[in-house]
């Protein structure tokens, strides 16, 4: 067999089929435009949320009045405990230093407040923040302890979102991706209907299965990687006009919303693979369908 | 060359099927195979090309048993075998050339030789000159011999023709009649599917004539009424 032959018809038959071929290229850039950016935008979601989970944190409060023993108790407590990654203890200097400077802008709130009113406290990091409301309840309750913050509800809310909207992200991209793969199968099917005389005349010259099916494979091919090359533009495009928003128009909420160039080269090569697998399975099952003797 | 033993082939609709059918047809002979439109004829010539498979009996074409033949191997099999039509079934967007340069390229030959074979075969057919043209700017007789061209190519043992005349005046299928004869005359085996009772008559061929799907007659030198 010749690698000429293959590459002649291959480009006469795109050539000839060109509105079809378009057809064919178009639909896998827009569906794999979609799942691609659907895939960035959850890895996205994915790391602004395990950031912010890094930046929980639990505030023992403890008592004005605390004995040098129950102080001990508490901190040997944290150092024991599995579950806390790391913890420190902010003395009352610093505790008024980070009131004023955080209520700046209520200088009458700030100078009624004397530093011996502020408490002091403990800043502790979790492992896991789902576990913050186990943990707040050991120190809730003990003594030399005033109270624990316990915002765990809003913890519990965001993570709850988070896992929601990634599920979703990946369902949507995942439905796109199977509805891609139909109209690639059918925009060959009727490509290679419109050449059913040809094949017939190849079959009655007694040209193999392979050889039939290798220029239709690789036009699919073809269609597939141009498909997807353009969607991996339009990709490339979308973690632009995310990043330049979260920077321009600062969006707190999305400060962690960081999408990484390993998460754009994972998708880009995502997207790539999908196409030319797509493209080509696509079009292997279509001519199968003529061939069966 | 050719052997049906006891072939039948039904279908549940639409073409008319074949029962009990046997003859044997040897190296270069020249075979008409007569019967109105419907007794089976079509079902004969796609029998031989193991197009499809009869429900019983065994077929033997060119030494190879068409009922054991495993689908990989029919390919190689209609190398042997030439083949050609009442619509001709050329493909319209290539030229002449090209035309009959696409049986070989499809078996991978090699340019070389493709370049050798196809304008010696266009001479045969009385094409050539004409390898340029496409097959909408030729007459239908033109056509056809594209067409044999194509089925000849290969030096094939058998040539297959279901009702090669059928589209073309009496003066056209005469030229085609007389390529045919010509190519039978090298040695090469002709199974030609007719209703034409003109040319059946001159030819004074053996005709096999096929009546309702079944054999009616096989006659040495016959002609299309009722034997002599």
């Amino acid at each position: 067999m010749s690698v000429g032959y293959f590459v002649k018809e291959t480009s006469i038959n795109l050539w000839r089929n060109r509105l079809m071929s378009l057809a064919a290229v178009f639909t896998v850039a827009i569906s794999l435009s979609l799942v691609g950016s659907a895939l960035l935008i959850r890895q996205g979601v994915a790391t602004a949320t395990s950031e912010w989970q890094g930046n929980v944190q639990l505030l023992v409060f403890l008592q004005p009045n605390i004995s040098k023993s129950e102080f001990k108790a508490i901190e040997s407590e944290l150092h024991s405990l599995s579950t806390v990654k790391s913890y420190s203890y902010v003395p009352r200097a610093q505790a008024y230093g980070d009131f004023r400077r955080l209520l700046a802008n209520q200088p009458d709130l700030v100078n009624a407040v004397p530093e011996s009113a502020v408490p002091t406290f403990f800043r502790v990091s979790l492992v896991n923040p789902a576990e913050a409301p186990a943990v707040g309840a050991i120190f809730k309750g003990q003594p030399g302890v005033d109270t624990v913050n316990d915002n765990f509800s809003a913890i519990h809310t965001i993570l709850t979102i988070s896992n929601v909207s990634q599920t979703v992200i990946l369902g949507i991209a995942l439905v796109l991706l199977i509805s891609a793969a139909i109209l690639i199968l059918n925009v060959i099917r009727v490509a290679i209907f419109s050449r059913r005389r040809e094949v017939a005349v190849m079959r009655l010259v007694g040209a193999t299965n392979v050889f039939i099916q290798v220029p239709f494979m690789l036009e699919g091919m073809i269609q597939g990687l141009l498909g997807s090359l353009i969607a991996a533009g339009v990709v490339i495009g979308v973690k632009a006009l995310i990043s330049y928003s979260i920077q321009h128009f600062s969006i707190h909420l999305l400060d962690g919303f960081v999408l990484t160039s390993h998460d754009l080269i994972f998708t880009l090569a995502v997207v790539v693979a999908v196409g030319v697998l797509v493209g080509t399975a696509g079009s292997t099952v279509a001519v199968r369908r003529f061939l069966r003797a | 060359m050719i052997r049906f033993e006891d072939v039948s082939k039904s279908y549940s609709r639409g073409s008319s099927g074949v029962s009990d059918i046997s003859f044997e047809i040897g190296r270069g002979e020249f075979v008409f195979l007569i019967g109105t439109s419907g007794s089976g004829k079509t079902t004969l010539v796609k029998l031989m090309n193991r197009e499809i498979k009869p429900d019983t009996g065994s077929i033997w074409v060119a030494g190879k048993n068409l009922v054991t033949m495993p689908a990989w191997k029919v390919p190689y099999f209609r190398r042997n075998i030439g083949v050609i039509f009442q619509d001709f079934r050329l493909l319209p967007n290539k030229s002449v050339f090209q035309n009959v340069a696409f049986a070989l390229e499809v078996i991978g030959k090699p340019r070389k030789y493709i370049n050798e074979q196809v304008p010696q075969i266009l001479k045969l057919v009385g094409l050539d000159g004409k390898s340029e043209r496409y097959p909408d700017q030729l007459s239908g007789g033109e056509q056809q011999r594209v067409a044999i061209a194509r089925a000849f190519v290969n030096r094939p043992l058998i040539l297959l023709a279901d009702e090669p005349t059928g589209n073309l005046d009496p003066e056209t299928s005469w030229g085609v009649m007389n390529l045919l004869e010509r190519i039978n005359r090298t040695g090469t085996a002709v199974v030609m599917a007719t209703h034409d009772a003109g040319i059946v008559d001159s030819m004074r061929r053996r005709v096999i004539e096929i009546d309702h799907g079944t054999l009616h007659r096989d006659q040495s030198r016959g002609i299309y009424g009722i034997g002599v």
